[in-house]
């Protein structure tokens, strides 16, 4: 079983992306993969990665997956980017 | 009870019950409180009061109070009465077990708002270092969570700008989704003082509330908007702003980004956003809009006061971010009479901002995941943390539900009456293998735990509060704690024998260690607060006595953002089978879900939650003030008594959720802020009809 249901996982996703879509593109991925990193338990991001994975998540909104795809680039332990308050700005 | 006439003693502390944190002299005899007086010298409230803090004090000896530790393998055996060793020792022991058997991030923890902030402050702590994850949330996920978000995304602080009596240089009043002369009585009065001065009084909400129109407080303008369009609602009146060209464009320039300037004013100035448009959406009069607008941005001193009604929504945090953009865009920030403040609700719901008891954050509103804020943890508690964010108190839940989440410890909180979705908690919790409660009374959470640690009121420990205005206060202790330990000494028991050795002697140290390690509280300590009386953060060596009003020179997050806040309708509707929106809200004399005011004589001014209907919503269902009505939602539904009243339009249903035989969170649905899981309480469509041709209430 998932570690949170995926029907919620991908509504709280597709809210975050809903907030984000008058964004400029780039930003708009930005703001999006910033919230899962600093926001999400990383169990709850692996579940919507393994839902992604497995489906290929046909009802996630487009700049999720977008936004997912530029989150699994960055393994977090190397990450060195600051974290901030969500907001697409840097 | 007879007033007597000499206490033999008298000791200055805060009202827990909202966020005004008035300050009063509590005087005893012989060990009991009988009086409660204001403290003329409280900067809060300068000596006024309400008749939750003056009267309802009798509830930390109510015959329901539990002093005894208590312990239970499941929760249908009896409770058994243990001593606080044994009590520490078994929860250490099963949260132990279970992080053995299903990982250490499978047990958690959420603190109070009614605790004192080293209490929260602790509680964040014992996740962290016992626990060794970041589990940890506040009660303020349910209530203002957006505004720590919005307000942060804007101007940088998720506070308050302003102090109380910055209202009263105030040339306009706008108040949204707040009703301060039921909810925040004290600051309610010091609304009307200002508004008997000649300030102007705006309001937006859906409710004709004692606001919008009471002895000495009339609207000038009320938006009556229906629930659910804040958003689209406060975009219309930036339309207004911005085809209008009311804005401050030498304040933008100075002080915001703007690229995010030109955005935001594409985004609001769109047509979709013009009063014409949005006025029949939202049920209201166009020309309205334009006036609150006009007034709003012509000042030339305005000020922001909002409440629950903007953040407890599925936008929550876009609306607070509405608030914030409408401030920058006018210059009204950064000065006395100026701002945007929310009415925070319980007494210490800003300390349990402020002291990271957040799954993300660490105190000050610092990201666990960032390597320099973590380090200085590590370095002061000296072990290594989770560099990971944690669960929110809903997905505890979630996961709870799904068998990945285990134990938690829940510190003078009563989810199953305050959260969203009644059957979801009780399922999750009912899914655990252990839970910890930790309150005064058997509470309807506690009926399913398996360890009960029994709390200590606000009269019976030392510490602080901090209220609405950003104001630390003394918590005094007046008398013992009637369970032997104050929440503070429990909470350390607990991180003891859980193996992270610590000792405070006392809550002044918890203090200091805060002082420590955030910068906005490092110039603070007992002492200091003990000789100015109180004292509002940032308190460092740039303002060592304190800050009355923020964001005058620049914004903590140096430019100030406009934030896009783009309109998106709650998938709440009213449909045919549901045609009616229920919204909630507080009544004077009671204090959120009643725990603590339903044990005290204050009942006497309110005794039940009742359901506020329009005349022609009820004359439809053959409904008359008084009647029974069973009250129908998607998710549930529960009995109340019908009283007509023109408070509400057609269309919307109005009750407060006092009493926990009412069960009002068995009808909210389990729709909540996209930022920040905040629920939607304030929009749930229902259907009312008599309760004797009703259906049995299902789900009670
Ligand atoms: S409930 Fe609020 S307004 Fe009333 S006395 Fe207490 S702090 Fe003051």
């Amino acid at each position: 079983m998932s570690f949170i249901e995926t029907e919620r996982l991908v509504t709280m996703a597709n809210q975050i992306a809903d907030f984000f879509a008058p964004y400029p593109s780039a930003r708009r991925i930005e703001g999006v993969r910033n919230h899962l990193r600093n926001y999400w338990d990383p169990r709850m991001r692996q579940a919507l990665y393994d839902h992604i994975d497995a489906t290929g998540g046909p009802e996630l909104r487009p700049h999720v997956l977008e936004a997912v795809a530029v989150l699994r680039e960055a393994a977090p332990a190397t990450e060195a980017k600051k974290a901030y308050a969500g907001p697409p700005r840097d | 009870m007879p007033i007597p006439v000499k206490p033999d003693r008298s000791v200055t502390t805060t009202c827990a019950y909202c966020g005004v944190g008035c300050g009063f002299k509590a005087e005893t005899v012989e060990g009991r409180v009988v009086r409660m007086i204001p403290w003329k010298e409280g900067k809060a409230n300068h000596g006024h009061s309400c008749i939750k803090g003056r009267f309802a004090f009798d509830y930390y000896q109510h015959p329901d109070r539990i002093t005894t530790p208590m312990i239970r393998k499941n929760v249908d055996d009896p409770w058994q009465e243990v001593d606080w060793d044994t009590a520490f020792a078994y929860a250490a022991g099963e949260f132990k077990r279970i992080q053995a058997e299903h990982g250490t991030t499978s047990v958690g923890a959420v603190s109070s708002s009614r605790c004192t902030n080293e209490e929260i402050f602790l509680m964040q702590k014992f996740a962290r270092v016992a626990l060794r994850n970041n589990n940890i949330d506040n009660c303020s996920r349910i209530c203002h969570s957006p505004t720590q978000f919005g307000l942060s995304a804007t101007l940088g602080a998720g506070a308050a700008s302003q102090h109380f009596d910055s209202i009263l240089q105030s040339d306009v009043v706008l108040v949204v989704g707040a009703n301060p002369t039921e909810g925040h009585p004290v600051f309610g009065s010091m609304m009307k003082r200002a508004v008997r001065r000649g300030a102007r009084l705006l309001v937006i909400d859906p409710r004709r509330t004692e606001t919008v129109d009471s002895p000495h407080c009339r609207a000038e303008v009320h938006l009556a908007l229906r629930p659910g369009t804040n958003v689209l609602v406060l975009n219309s009146v930036a339309h207004v702003i911005v085809r209008e060209r009311l804005y401050n464009e030498a304040f933008v320039r100075a002080r915001c980004d703007g690229d995010d300037f030109e955005l935001w004013m594409d985004l609001v100035g769109d047509d979709r956003y013009s009063p014409d448009v949005v006025g029949p959406e939202a049920g209201l009069d166009p020309d309205d809009i334009r006036r609150l607008a006009r007034i709003y941005a012509g000042g030339p001193n305005s000020t922001i006061y909002y409440g629950l009604g903007v953040t407890e929504h599925s936008q929550g945090s876009t609306g607070v971010m509405c608030l914030g953009n409408l401030t920058m865009a006018t210059g009204m920030v950064g000065r006395e009479g100026v701002g945007v403040n929310p009415l925070r609700g319980q007494g210490n719901v800003q300390g349990g901002s402020c002291l990271g008891s957040w799954p993300h954050m660490l105190t000050g509103y610092r990201f666990v995941t960032d390597d320099v804020v973590r380090g200085s943890f590590e370095d002061e508690w000296k072990i290594t943390l989770d560099s990971e964010p944690g669960l929110r108190l809903p997905n505890m839940f979630d996961a709870a539900v799904t068998g990945s989440f285990k134990a938690i410890y829940i510190q003078g909180e009563d989810p199953i009456q305050s959260d969203p979705n009644r059957h979801h908690v009780e399922a999750a919790l009912r899914s655990m293998e252990c839970v910890v409660v930790q309150d005064l009374y058997l509470s309807e959470t506690a009926k399913l735990a398996h360890v009960f640690f029994p709390g200590s009121s606000s009269l019976e420990k030392d510490g602080t509060f901090t209220n609405a205005e950003r104001r630390v206060s003394m918590v005094r202790k007046v008398i013992e704690p009637l369970g032997g330990l104050a929440d503070w000494q429990i909470t350390v028991g607990f991180m003891n024998a859980m193996g992270y050795e610590c000792h405070y002697d006392h809550p002044s140290e918890v203090l200091d260690e805060i002082a420590r390690t955030s910068p906005a509280y490092s110039g603070m300590s007992f002492d200091k607060i003990e000789a100015l009386g109180s004292v509002q953060w940032p308190c460092n060596t740039d303002a060592p006595e304190g800050t009355e009003v923020l964001h005058t020179v620049t914004f903590p997050r140096g430019k100030g953002s406009f934030m896009l806040t783009g309109y998106l309708p709650t998938s709440e509707r009213a449909t045919d089978q549901y045609p009616l929106l229920l919204t909630t809200g507080r009544i004077l004399s009671q204090y959120n879900v009643g725990t603590q005011t339903r044990r005290t004589a204050n009942v006497a001014w309110h005794d039940d939650d009742v359901l506020e209907i329009s005349a022609d919503d009820a004359a439809g269902r053959g409904l008359s003030s008084g009647d029974r009505a069973t009250i129908t939602s998607r998710y549930g539904s529960t009995e109340l008594t019908v009283s007509i009243s023109e408070r509400v339009n057609p269309g919307v249903v109005y009750t407060t959720f006092h009493f926990a035989h009412t069960m009002v969170n068995n009808l909210t649905s389990d729709l909540d802020d996209w930022a920040t899981n905040c629920p939607e309480y304030k929009v749930t469509a229902v259907d009312v009809v008599r309760a004797s041709i009703a259906q049995p209430v299902a789900g009670s």
